[in-house]
């Protein structure tokens, strides 16, 4: 199959890059803006897909170097021609202290993508916000929980277990208006 | 004192100094332990990779702290507490108990 490189879609992109290092059996969870763009259609695009994994990073540029993307620095890679790069983030899969064990699993005709669910992707852009109160991840966990099913009560219980009760009062005021 | 946990002594020292201070930055670090710059950046760079630390941009300084996403970070928190304990008074002296408090600019030291 021929991969438009130049014009790849980042759903797309996710599920190449998933199926790669599936390939070379290392397995890796979507997590972060991508997420964002997938479960928003893209009305956030996030220039960037952040992976986690728990595989060497020698192993991972093997495998990525089959798709011709190169190591820029120690956790990125790039291609010339696509717009996206990807970074393999420090493991665990985890939200604040609390390990992440139920993702999706995106099937796309790429192949399968596993990520955040829309609810846990909630709550990575929320402690975003809660954290270094950055005002465009809480646009994007709007822009999430408006477009998919996400479980408010989990959001709630998460946010106050991390402190952060009012600010999440805040986006849940945002989210009814 | 915890070098051989960490691998080299220069992420105790950097470590002790974000629990301490709340942040700081390579040249800064650099300065109060007499080291060469260089060796703390890769240090930060290599905590950064890890998810310990987490740096922003102000101005032309990027700026270090502990990473409040970092999943250990309770944990990490009250071991680097626990060992802090342990350090010797002169060397808190020297190097953790540095003015932190503002100073108007133009006012003479």
């Amino acid at each position: 199959m021929k991969i438009d490189w130049e014009h790849i879609d980042i759903r797309e992109l996710a599920a190449i890059v998933s199926e790669k290092l599936n390939e070379n059996g290392i397995d890796a969870v979507l997590v972060g803006g991508a997420c964002v763009s997938i479960y928003t259609k893209n009305k956030y695009l996030s220039s960037d897909l952040d992976f986690v994994t728990h595989a060497a990073i020698r192993e991972v540029a093997a495998a990525m170097s089959g798709l011709g993307f190169k190591r820029e620095t120690s956790r990125h890679f790039i291609r010339k021609d696509c717009q996206f790069f990807i970074e393999f983030v420090a493991p665990p899969a985890a939200i604040g202290d609390e390990p992440i064990k139920n993702f999706t699993k995106l099937k796309t005709k790429s192949g399968k993508v596993v990520m955040f669910t829309p609810t846990d992707t909630v709550k990575d852009r929320l402690a975003a916000y809660y954290y270094w109160k950055d005002p465009q991840a809480l646009e994007q966990a709007l822009m999430v929980a408006r477009d998919q099913k996400v479980n408010i009560s989990v959001i709630k219980r998460w946010s106050a277990k991390e402190g952060h009760k009012e600010k999440c009062k805040a986006f849940l005021d945002r989210l009814s208006l | 004192m915890l070098e051989a946990l960490f691998g080299n002594s220069t992420i105790e020292k950097i470590l002790f100094t974000l629990l301490v201070y709340g942040e700081g930055y390579a040249l800064g670090i650099a300065k109060t332990f007499n080291a060469p710059v260089n060796r703390i950046q890769q240090q930060l760079r290599r905590l950064e990779n890890g998810g310990i630390v987490a740096s922003r941009l102000i101005g032309k300084v990027r700026i270090y702290s502990l990473n409040p996403r970092y999943p250990f970070l309770k944990e990490l928190q009250a071991f680097l507490t626990k060992a802090y304990e342990f350090i010797p008074e002169k060397e808190k002296e020297a190097y953790y108990r540095k003015r932190t408090r503002p100073r108007r600019a133009g006012k003479p030291l």
